[in-house]
Parts: structure tokens; C-alpha cells; sequence
């Protein structure tokens, strides 16, 4: 197969290329079109293979309340990436933030939405100071995030040693009602809610739309008037806010804040979010293909539980779907050149 | 004779950088090569001194053909280059810098610091100055610098010293001292080729001159039966292709009125008034603050003291988004690195400034942006298969036009633009000269910076030439020769020397 990278020579070269490159190349062209295949591809073999494990009511439940924190992370690692940058400190905000929430409710006794606010405040907070770092003095987001990483985790035991269990009742609630119909918990519908608003917002609005000027050429947004330090410090914020959002949820659903929440979530929502089309060198990618990364990651793990080949394949699975999916843009008719 | 060029020819992908030109140069004797930016000058030094390889020709030193080397082998063939640019690492002490590579070692290879130290201080000795060899190189000033590249060059046996442009960052104090070295090395017997296009340290230092042209030879002379006149003659000399067309253009209200702006250590005092419908071109040597002056008042550069006004209103900027608030636009120089977004297609890239005007209310609109693309596509003639192509893939003239319409689609009041029509061919050329003509005659206020003289002349209503930071004169645009403008840009040079010794402004 020859590479082709040249649009203008595509028309007429199209018509004898065979059947089979036209489809790669039309896969490697939508990341989200891949992704929505191998997840509808995956949910069928699944269907078919365990009719009485996977297509139940209980499976998906689970399935979709787990991916929850991931898939609130993943908006905002989406946004930053697009942007040029990221965030390896998004697990320990989570901790960091549950952790508040539970010591405003269960430690002082205020009310629950008084603990959601902390929890949320924290959040913001800790991507502030993650974008203040990385715009104000200029420490590559990477280095920054890894500091913060280690620095957030430790305010997390400092703040509440083995952690705040249980933490009330009241708050409970907001992690575990669930709606009548499908009977899912409250984490999985803000997931939802942060999906659908966030994949309105960046892929509407003119506002977000900047993020993929600032990641596609950060100096040429700069001198095309664009505001590229403002933006980044304001994708830290969302990126906190989001990762402290999970961790008050987290927190709420085992009516319990864990110190070690979330150790190791940051790797999950990156592989997640580069998996749904972002590029370490900004400029690309949806939310939507951000939270299909997160889908097809989860059934790929509740796949291996319920045919049992073992925990201990999962990881090899997600990084070989990985690396298939990012060898894909070679593929691509609209490479950069 | 030390060193014989015989008809040298070096051609890079798309450019005759050398042109059969031919030189020799005698034991001890100082050699200036002179020219205008792109001439050539620092392409000779640097094949002679193995930096790049020859396409055709012969370079002897001392009657032996040297062939083809790189820097590192030179070097042990007597021939040293002071890179312009420098190639000293800063974390590192002046003795490592001096013998990076051939540091002297004891039986076991570890280096032999106290070894190093010692001979590097002989060294520096040599050249009459006092530098302490175990300092880091990053404390060191730009002159001392240039003594440590001159001192890491002496420690082989130094037959032939390449120095190109070492002034660029020295002052006056420190140009002179650099001097006095030079003529030490060259009473020693070296002989020493110096690239610059000063006029002044040309006279002051060298004992003969090359001059080169469009990468040709254009004459040698002794320095003692020349002038400047002459010199600047050989330099220029050529014919002047690009018509001019001042055709239905009448300047209009003041629009730009910058006064005595400065941005330390570029801009110094800088002044330039543009009128609606006029176009100023703004001429200098590369490294005279051309760009750095056109930041400033766009907002992409700090300014420190002046005051801009942009019809009649006092503008601050404190990034570039006032600049395009205020209804300034700026085409930069590298359309790859900073002005366009090469992975992305016509339609964001036109439409990034106009972000607001592309959408519905909060929303950006896909439609809206594509329309404004398609315009620009036309009325600019972009050849591009269509407004969703990826710019990347466009040729070096497209790509110009998409950063143009980039800047037009804002319609702003003032537009810079930095050299229109670098790496640009000539079809595009012309082109691209035609829509500036065009937006000025529409009431646009344009500023041209340019480092091509033919350009300079064929577009400007008025040049305001630069040197050294500061605006230091002003040509009509039609009765202007490039031997004028090349004048005022040299030759103000040896005058500014003294004001450079000057303390710096407050907040430098």
C-alpha cells in the first residue's frame, strides 16, 4: 500500500484503489467512526458469546457506573490536549476533592451540597494552581502536573490521614439515586450531562473553538490575537473542576472518602483520551471520541472479567487497541504534511 | 598565498548561493567580506571552514587542496570559524568550551582538569585578556564570548580565523578590544577573513575587501584605495526589475503615529508615522529591529517607553489581541512557525481572527467560516483544491496568500507585513505586490518590512530605514536608489557605535 498524503491526487486515485484501503482510510479519517465500530463490534461478539453474563440489566449498570470518573475526567483532558497540554494530576485532585467533601459533611457536619461545593472548590483550586504553574512560570505541564501529582496526594493525607467514612446520609443520596426507568446511579447521568454539554461547548462554541488554534500552532494563535495563556489556565481550571466533580461523586456513592482514590486514574484517562483522537501535540480531537475511548475501554475490561481470561490481560489488551487506533493516522487522507 | 578559492560554486535546494567566485588571501592579512543579507558572504566563510560542503571548485590552504571536511577536521588543519550565531555551550566552563572534544587526559581518560585550566588560560593570555577559565561561559559577556570562540579556535595551530559578524552583540568598548585581538593574531602571521556588513569595522580593522553579490564575486580591493561610495556601488550594482505603480493612491489621514518607541535591547527609538492608503516600507540591515519595532506596536512586544497612536487614540498594547483590537494586523515573517496553523485547513486558518464574525451569536459557524474562505480563495486567486484542504499541503506562494487573507479578512486599519514574499516565487511575487497595492488603495495603511531592496523600492510611498534600534532616516519611495538606502543603513552604523556604549534605558 502506497502512503498517500496529498488530498488533490485523492479524486482520481481513488476510483482504483481497492476496496479495502477506502475503508481504512475512512476509518483513520474519523477516529469517532472507528471507535462507535469497535464498540458496537464488541457489544455484539459479547452478546453473542455470554447471552446470559453480558447483556444484562446488573452488567451494564456496573459497566457504565464505573466508567463514570473517567468519563468526567476525560472531557476535560480532551480540552487540554486539544489545547497542547495535560494534566497527570487529575487522580489526585479526585482524591483531594472526595476527600474535603467528606470532611465538610461527615467531620463538620454541614450540609451535603455544602460538601459538594467544597469538593468542586477544591477541584477548581488545585487546576488553578496546576495552570498558574505551567502559564505564570513557565514549567512544562508535564514536570508541573507531576509535582502537583505527588503534592495533591499528600495535602490528601495530611487532610484526613485514613480518610472520612461514612460521611452522611444526606450526601449518600447524591451518589447513589438512581432514575426509575433504567435504574443507573446518579454518577453515570453527570457523566452524561458533562459529556453532552462539554461536546456541545467545544465543538460549537467559538470560545473553544480556540483551543485547537492554541494547540495547532501556539505561537500563531498568540500573534492571531488569541489569548493562548488565559486559555490554558481556564482548560486547568474545567480539567480541576471536572476531576474534583468525580471525586465528590466517587466519595458519595460509597458514602466514603478515600485517601487512595484514584491512584493510577490519570494513565486511564489519557490512554482513554488519545485513544478518542487527541494528540500529544494538540490541535485534535472531540469530546466524543474522548468518551467513546472510555467506552470501548470499559467493555473491553468487563469483557475480560466475564469471559474470565484474567484481570492480568487487560492491560496488554487497551495497549495493543492503542497503538492500533494511533497507527491508524497514517492512513489519513488530511495528514499534516 | 595562505588560502586559494578557485571557483567556488555552492548550490542549496533552490538557491545559487555561490557563483564561481574565486579569492586568495596572504599570511597575515585581515580580509573582509562584505555584501548584502543573502549575498553569500557567510556561505564562503563557512564552506572554507568545513561547516557546509562545495558543489564545484577548489579551496587550497597553503598550496594543499583541502577537500572535503567537516568543522572538527579543519580545525586540525588550522582553520577556525567564530560563528555568528556561536557555538559555545553556555553550562559549561570556558576551559571545557575552549577543548570540548580534546580535552587533555591522564593514563586512565579521565580529564585532566587542573591540565585543561591552566593551558586554557594560556591561551587567553595569548590574545591579551584575562578571562577566568573555570567560569561558566553563561556568566560571561558577548564580547567575552567572542574571545573564548577566538581562544577555542587558537588551541590547534591557528593558520586561518573565520569571523562572521563577530560585532553583532558587542558595544563599542568591546568591539574595539575584539579588534586589538585581531590584529594581534593577524601580526602572528594568521590570516584572518571577516564577514560583515559594517562599513565602518571594515576600514577600521581590514587590509583588503571582497565584495560579493548575488552569491558572484564582485570585486577586491585594498582598503586603502577605496571609499564607501565604492563599495557600496559593488554591493548594489545591479538592475532593478520590479516596476513601480503608484496608480490612483492618494495618502489619506494620519492613521499610525509611533514616537520614539523603544523595546530594549532591540527597539531603541523608533519612530514612524503611516497615512491611510500609503505604504511605508521599513529598510535595514537584518538585526537592526526591523521586526522586533513592528512587534512593539502590534502588542507582541513589551513596550517600554514612546507613545503609539493609532488614529489619533493612544494605544497601550499589552499582548497582541489589543493590537487587533485596536484594528492593527500583522502578517510575520515565518508564516511556518508563527503565522499559520499548518495542520488545520483554509477555513480556520482565514477565520481565526474573525472568530467572532464567523459565528451566531456564542456559536461558531462552520457555514459562515467556510463563505469568508471561499471569498478570500477567489478574490486572492489561492490555488487550492478546495477552502477544506489542509494548508500544509499548499506551496510556499498559497500558503502566503492564506496568511494574508488571514490578516485582510479582520479589514484592519494598519496592516505590517513582514517580508510579503519570503520563500515566495515569482508568479506569487508579483501577485502578492498587486494586493498590497490594492489594500492601500482602498484606505489601508500599510507597513512593509523587507530586507530585498528591489522590493523595498518598487512598493514603498516613503522608506524609513533602521539601524541599531533606532529610525534613522527617511526616503521618498520614488526617487530612491538601494545605493541611498544602503547608505543610510551602513553607514549610520559608526556614528550609533558611540551611542551604543550608552547606559541602556531604564527597565533594559
Amino acid at each position: 500500500m502506497a502512503p498517500i498524503t496529498h488530498v488533490a491526487t485523492e479524486s482520481r486515485s481513488e476510483a482504483r484503489e481497492n476496496l479495502l484501503l477506502r475503508m481504512v482510510r475512512r476509518l483513520a479519517d474519523s477516529r469517532e467512526l472507528t471507535l462507535l465500530i469497535l464498540v458496537a463490534a464488541l457489544a455484539v461478539v459479547m452478546t453473542i458469546a455470554y447471552p446470559n453474563n453480558f447483556p444484562t440489566g446488573a452488567n451494564l449498570r456496573a459497566v457504565l457506573l464505573n466508567l463514570a470518573p473517567v468519563g468526567i475526567m476525560v472531557c476535560g483532558m480532551m480540552l487540554l490536549m486539544i489545547g497542547g497540554s495535560f494534566d497527570l494530576s487529575v487522580g489526585s485532585t479526585l482524591a483531594f476533592a472526595g476527600v474535603w467533601a467528606g470532611v465538610v459533611v461527615g467531620w463538620w457536619g454541614w450540609p451535603a451540597e455544602a460538601g459538594i461545593l467544597a469538593g468542586l472548590l477544591v477541584g477548581a483550586l488545585a487546576g488553578l494552581v496546576n495552570g498558574l504553574i505551567v502559564t505564570r512560570i513557565g514549567i512544562n505541564a508535564l514536570i508541573a502536573t507531576l509535582g502537583t501529582l505527588t503534592i495533591y496526594r499528600s495535602l490528601t493525607y495530611v487532610t484526613a490521614g485514613t480518610g472520612v467514612t461514612p460521611i452522611s446520609d444526606a450526601f449518600k443520596a447524591y451518589g447513589q439515586v438512581a432514575d426509575p426507568i433504567f435504574r443507573v446511579q446518579s454518577p453515570f447521568w453527570a457523566m452524561l450531562a458533562v459529556v453532552l454539554i462539554g461536546s456541545f461547548l467545544v465543538a460549537r462554541t467559538r470560545f473553544f473553538r480556540q483551543y485547537y488554534f492554541v494547540g495547532g500552532n501556539a505561537r500563531a494563535a498568540q500573534l492571531s490575537g488569541i489569548r493562548v495563556d488565559r486559555l490554558i489556565l481556564i482548560g486547568f481550571v474545567i480539567t480541576g473542576t471536572l476531576a474534583g466533580l468525580a471525586g465528590v461523586l466517587s466519595a458519595a456513592r460509597l458514602n466514603s472518602a478515600v485517601v487512595n482514590a484514584g491512584v493510577g486514574i490519570e494513565l486511564k484517562v489519557i490512554t482513554a483520551t488519545v485513544l478518542g483522537g487527541a494528540s500529544l501535540k494538540g490541535g485534535e480531537g472531540t469530546i466524543l471520541g474522548g468518551i467513546l475511548g472510555v467506552l470501548f475501554i470499559a467493555l473491553i475490561e468487563n469483557a475480560m472479567i466475564i469471559n474470565a481470561v484474567g484481570v492480568f490481560w487487560q492491560g496488554l489488551v487497551v495497549g495493543l487497541v492503542l497503538l492500533f487506533a494511533v497507527s491508524l493516522d497514517r492512513f489519513k487522507t488530511t495528514g499534516r504534511a | 598565498m595562505r588560502l586559494e578559492v578557485k571557483n567556488l560554486s555552492k548550490a542549496f535546494p533552490g538557491v545559487r548561493a555561490l557563483d564561481d567566485v574565486s579569492m586568495s588571501v596572504a599570511p597575515g592579512e585581515i580580509r573582509a567580506l562584505l555584501g548584502e543579507n543573502g549575498a553569500g558572504k557567510s556561505t564562503l566563510g563557512k564552506i572554507v571552514a568545513g561547516v557546509y560542503g562545495r558543489t564545484s571548485g577548489e579551496v587550497l590552504v597553503d598550496g594543499a587542496e583541502i577537500g572535503d571536511l567537516d568543522e572538527k577536521a579543519a580545525g586540525e588543519k588550522g582553520i577556525g570559524i567564530v560563528h555568528q550565531e556561536g557555538s559555545l555551550v553556555p553550562q559549561l566552563s570556558v576551559a571545557e568550551n575552549i577543548f570540548a572534544g580534546r580535552q587533555p587526559t591522564t593514563w586512565l581518560g579521565q580529564v585532566d582538569r587542573r591540565r585543561m585550566r591552566d593551558r586554557a588560560r594560556e591561551l587567553i593570555a595569548q590574545l591579551g585578556v584575562e578571562i577566568d577559565p573555570s567560569r561558566r561561559v553563561a556568566d560571561l559577556s558577548p564580547a567575552q564570548m567572542q574571545i573564548v570562540e577566538i581562544a577555542k579556535a587558537l588551541s590547534r595551530d591557528l593558520r586561518i580565523l573565520i569571523l562572521d559578524e563577530p560585532t553583532a552583540a558587542l558595544t563599542l568598548t568591546e568591539t574595539e578590544r575584539l579588534f586589538e585581538v585581531v590584529r594581534k593574531l593577524a601580526r602572528d602571521g594568521v590570516s584572518v577573513i571577516y564577514v560583515s556588513h559594517r562599513l565602518s569595522e571594515i576600514f577600521a580593522l581590514c587590509h583588503s575587501v571582497t565584495v560579493l553579490k548575488d552569491g558572484r564575486h564582485a570585486g577586491t580591493r585594498q582598503v586603502a584605495q577605496t571609499d564607501t561610495d565604492e563599495l557600496i556601488r559593488l554591493m548594489v550594482g545591479r538592475e532593478v526589475h520590479l516596476a513601480r505603480d503608484v496608480h490612483g493612491r492618494a495618502p489619506g489621514p494620519v492613521v499610525l503615529e509611533a514616537e520614539d518607541v523603544s523595546a530594549p535591547p532591540f527597539v531603541r527609538q523608533a519612530s514612524l508615522t503611516v497615512r491611510a492608503g500609503e505604504i511605508v516600507c521599513l529598510a535595514g540591515l537584518i538585526g537592526s529591529g526591523r521586526t522586533e519595532f513592528c512587534e512593539t506596536i502590534f502588542g507582541a512586544r513589551r513596550k517600554r517607553g514612546g507613545t503609539i497612536r493609532l488614529n489619533g487614540a493612544v494605544l497601550n498594547p499589552t499582548g497582541p489581541w489589543d493590537g487587533q483590537a485596536a484594528g492593527i494586523g500583522m502578517v510575520p515573517e515565518d508564516r511556518k512557525t508563527s503565522g499559520l496553523f499548518l495542520g488545520m485547513d483554509l477555513v480556520n486558518n482565514i477565520a481565526v481572527t474573525v472568530l467572532r464574525k464567523v459565528s451566531n451569536g456564542m456559536n461558531f459557524s462552520q457555514g459562515k467560516a467556510e463563505a469568508l474562505a471561499q471569498n478570500f480563495v477567489d478574490e486572492l486567486r489561492i490555488a487550492t483544491p478546495g477552502v477544506r484542504q489542509i494548508v500544509g499541503n499548499l506551496s510556499g506562494g498559497n500558503q502566503q496568500k492564506v496568511l494574508l487573507a488571514k490578516w485582510l479578512a479582520m479589514e484592519p486599519k494598519l496592516l505590517i507585513v513582514d517580508e510579503p514574499t519570503r520563500g515566495v516565487d515569482v508568479g506569487a511575487r508579483s501577485e502578492i505586490y498587486r494586493l498590497l497595492r490594492a489594500l492601500a488603495a482602498k484606505g489601508v495603511a500599510l507597513v512593509v518590512v523587507s530586507s530585498e531592496l528591489p522590493e523595498v523600492l518598487a512598493l514603498a510611498d516613503r522608506i524609513v530605514v533602521m539601524a541599531e534600534g533606532r529610525t534613522v532616516g527617511e526616503l521618498a519611495g520614488g526617487a530612491a536608489t538601494e545605493e541611498d538606502v544602503l547608505r543610510l543603513a551602513t553607514r549610520y552604523t559608526a556614528s550609533v557605535a558611540e551611542v551604543r556604549a550608552d547606559p541602556l534605558p531604564v527597565g533594559a
